[in-house]
């Protein structure tokens, strides 16, 4: 747009054609630069479809996906455990999630006062940041232990203690987002419901919330791919015993999840090994997933947009 | 109605007790509880109370302040005391004793005394605190709204009670482990021994590095995007490519390097550069461009009008007055590139003490494998039970909590301080 045009009227040539093409190449520097992330989405897919291939067709697509079995000893690679596993601890991480991250978000949005919020929101900024190391350690000293004793448990390496973990652990991700979206409700929204004798709950409840349900949705689905990506923290606490827990709905048994597999068993597997490209094959399920749930917070984000009007 | 009512707030009270303790014995997990006569007649006086102020609801009333008792308000306040009494008559007959432990459903867990009471005792606290301030208020909206914003505060003081209980138990653990020692010199005996010297050393190497690769990449990206692109098919691909690359979780950059950069540099500093590097990308890209979007554009057509070219505008214009923004974006990247174990595990890092090999004093070699506070700290914690590392790891884990927790802070002051003072 603003591009100037005086450029092509100029009279002198030569340094204008030096300034010219010294433009040109910066942009196409700046172009590079830009189409880089499309070139490691690409890369990032084609090699892990490039590495898992094999065991995609030695296995079978179906089996690989499907089998009951994960028992790398004897070469059986069924993720059916690993899936069933990654729900369990995904939805009960996402339970403990919600239920406390969205009522901190109404709170640092409609409840502080000026004071109290200038300290909160740095500090679960900051908390966002702690990394996840940490927290795996903070799970296998305090939360194992404490689970272990409390419901004599023969370890305390469990599905609970995996959701209980990651739950709290991206409760600052959550609150984040969630209070962005709540502040973004115009004002007058909430001063007409207050206007019509509403209590300030009814407000929030009917006014509030639905005005910003598309950033809370789209940060919640958002959180589900950061739950479900999670590792190291998962790896330490959830026990990564991949089988399927009996009776399925048993939270207290061991499990893995994708992350924890990939993680704890890749630093043994040979390179290029029937174990490896099974690893791979489980990466590639997740980067799938989690690819799907980015895509799909986008649409539901412009979905739900579309329903109650931009503002 | 502006008299206060007696009744349900004693009710109140005596609820905040049973819930603080009950709290406390859950967490504990003591075998004895020698607050379970209280507990019993805490219960029994909350249900005495509570039926009586619904008795005496409408006792004052005329046709406006009168409550009627609609199912929806009836059935869960019998529903509620019926379960206090039946806690009440439970542990009064010798049903939930000291030695109690049963399984249920054949889950792989024990449910003992000391996790039960305790539960229950939790449970009903809530609810005569739900019926308590219902009946307070007669069952009015304003109730309804006192009722969900004590909770919505408790929610916050509960994560506020967590997050700090982490902070500083690390601190308080850790800080004994910290000496001079502990920072200068290189662990040996598995960690038993020695110091960090040689993780702290790699981990800054490969942030550096990682910084180096996704500054400018991530800057340029974020410039194209906003400054250059006409093309907005070109612009909504790269968006979508930059969401999904913010979402690839970390353990699939450590699959992506093993597979793509390990075969060809090896285990080294360099691999695991371009790993956090590219996984840094989007976090720079999308700072970047937040910030590059609040330059007023009155800016950009002045700068136009004086005949400076697109990139003179853009260097001596756009990038100054977006600098806080973006500056704040890459020390985010850099606390982040910190604190990540999974991308380099396989591509970078060894756990055997080797100091990073500096050509001419300055220059790190980058084809050797580097030691990290992250991957350290792991291993530590793999040696938990076996060896003798448990101080040590507690250090480690406030070393590397405190060096991402304060170049986070720095972000945050960054950028607050330029949100002041910037008016455009």
């Amino acid at each position: 747009m603003y591009q100037s045009k005086i450029l092509m009227a100029a009279p002198k040539k030569s340094p204008l054609l030096n300034r010219r093409i010294r433009e040109q190449i910066i942009e196409s520097s700046f172009f590079f630069a830009a189409i880089t992330s499309i070139l490691v989405m690409v890369l990032i897919f084609y090699f892990l479809i490039h590495e898992s291939f094999s065991a995609f067709m030695e296995v079978g697509i179906f089996n690989l996906l499907f089998g009951q079995k994960w028992h790398s000893a004897g070469n059986i690679f069924g993720m059916a455990p690993i899936i069933v596993g990654s729900t369990m601890v995904t939805l009960l991480a996402l339970i403990i999630n919600i239920f406390v991250g969205v009522p901190l978000a109404i709170y640092l949005s409609e409840l502080a006062g000026p004071r109290i919020r200038s300290v909160l929101k740095p500090a679960i900024e900051l908390l966002a940041g702690v990394p996840s190391i940490v927290y795996g350690f903070l799970g296998v000293l305090i939360l194992v232990v404490y689970l272990e004793k409390s419901f004599d448990m023969l370890t305390g390496r469990s599905i609970l203690a995996g959701s209980i973990l990651l739950g709290i652990m991206f409760i600052p991700a959550l609150t984040t987002i969630c209070e962005d979206a709540l502040r973004a409700v115009p004002k007058e929204f909430k001063e007409g419901s207050l206007a019509l004798g509403a209590t300030r709950w009814q407000t929030v409840r009917r006014v509030t919330l639905p005005a910003a349900s598309s950033g809370i949705i789209s940060a919640v689905v958002l959180n589900v791919g950061n739950i479900i990506g999670e590792t190291m923290a998962a790896l330490l606490v959830v026990g990564n015993v991949a089988r399927l827990p009996s009776p399925i709905f048993d939270v207290f048994d061991q499990s893995a999840i994708f992350t924890s597999v990939i993680a704890g068993e890749m630093g043994e597997v040979p390179h290029g090994s029937m174990h490896y490209h099974a690893l791979f094959a489980v990466g590639f399920v997740l980067l799938v997933i989690v690819t799907v749930l980015n895509i799909s917070a986008d649409f539901v984000r412009a979905a739900i947009k579309k329903k109650f009007g931009e503002y | 109605m502006k008299k206060i009512k007696p009744v349900p707030l004693a009710s109140i009270v005596v609820a905040l007790f049973l819930l603080i303790s009950s709290l406390y014995y859950l967490l504990i997990q003591s075998e004895e509880i020698p607050l379970v006569p209280f507990w019993m007649g805490g219960l029994l006086v909350c249900t005495v109370l509570i039926s009586a102020s619904a008795l005496a609801l409408n006792r004052n009333a005329d046709d406006r302040t009168r409550v009627v008792w609609t199912r929806g308000r009836f059935l869960p306040l019998a529903a509620d005391l019926v379960y206090f009494l039946a806690v009440f008559l439970l542990v009064f007959s010798g049903r939930i004793r000291p030695d109690l432990e049963f399984e249920f459903l054949g889950l792989s867990a024990v449910f003992t005394y000391d996790l039960v009471l305790p539960f229950l005792v939790l449970l009903a606290s809530f609810l005569v605190i739900k019926d308590s301030i219902n009946l307070l208020y007669g069952y009015s909206t304003r109730g309804r709204e006192v009722l969900v914003f004590s909770m919505v505060r408790l929610s916050a003081v509960f994560t506020l009670l967590l997050l700090g209980g982490i902070i500083s138990i690390i601190l308080y653990k850790g800080i004994g482990a910290i000496s001079w020692e502990f920072l200068t010199q290189p662990h040996f005996r598995l960690g038993q021994e020695g110091g960090i010297s040689t993780c702290i050393e790699g981990s800054f190497w490969l942030v550096m590095g990682a910084m180096l690769i996704s500054a400018p990449l991530g800057v340029g990206a974020a410039i194209y995007l906003n400054e250059y692109s006409k093309r907005t098919g070109l612009k909504r691909i790269v968006t979508i490519a930059v969401g999904c690359l913010n979402g690839v979780p970390s353990v699939v950059y450590g699959l992506f390097g093993l597979a793509f950069l390990v075969a060809t540099f090896g285990i080294s500093l360099l691999s695991g550069s371009i790993i956090l590097g590219l996984m840094n990308l989007p976090t720079i890209i999308l700072t970047s461009q937040e910030a590059l979007k609040s330059v007023p554009n009155s800016l950009r057509e002045g700068s136009v009008a004086l005949g400076a070219t697109k990139w003179q505008t853009v260097w001596k214009v756009v990038i100054p007055s977006a600098l806080p923004g973006v500056l704040t974006g890459m020390i985010i990247g850099v606390a982040r590139a910190a604190g990540e174990t999974a991308p380099i595990m396989w591509t970078a890092v060894t756990f055997s003490a080797t100091p990073v090999h500096m050509f001419y004093g300055v220059i790190p070699d980058v084809t050797q494998p580097v030691n990290n506070l992250c991957y350290h700290l792991l291993n530590l914690i793999y040696f938990l039970g076996a060896w003798d590392v448990e101080t040590k790891a507690w250090g480690t884990a406030l070393v590397l909590l405190a060096l991402v927790l304060i170049i986070n802070m720095v972000a945050i002051l960054v950028r607050n301080h330029y949100r002041k003072k910037i008016s455009w």
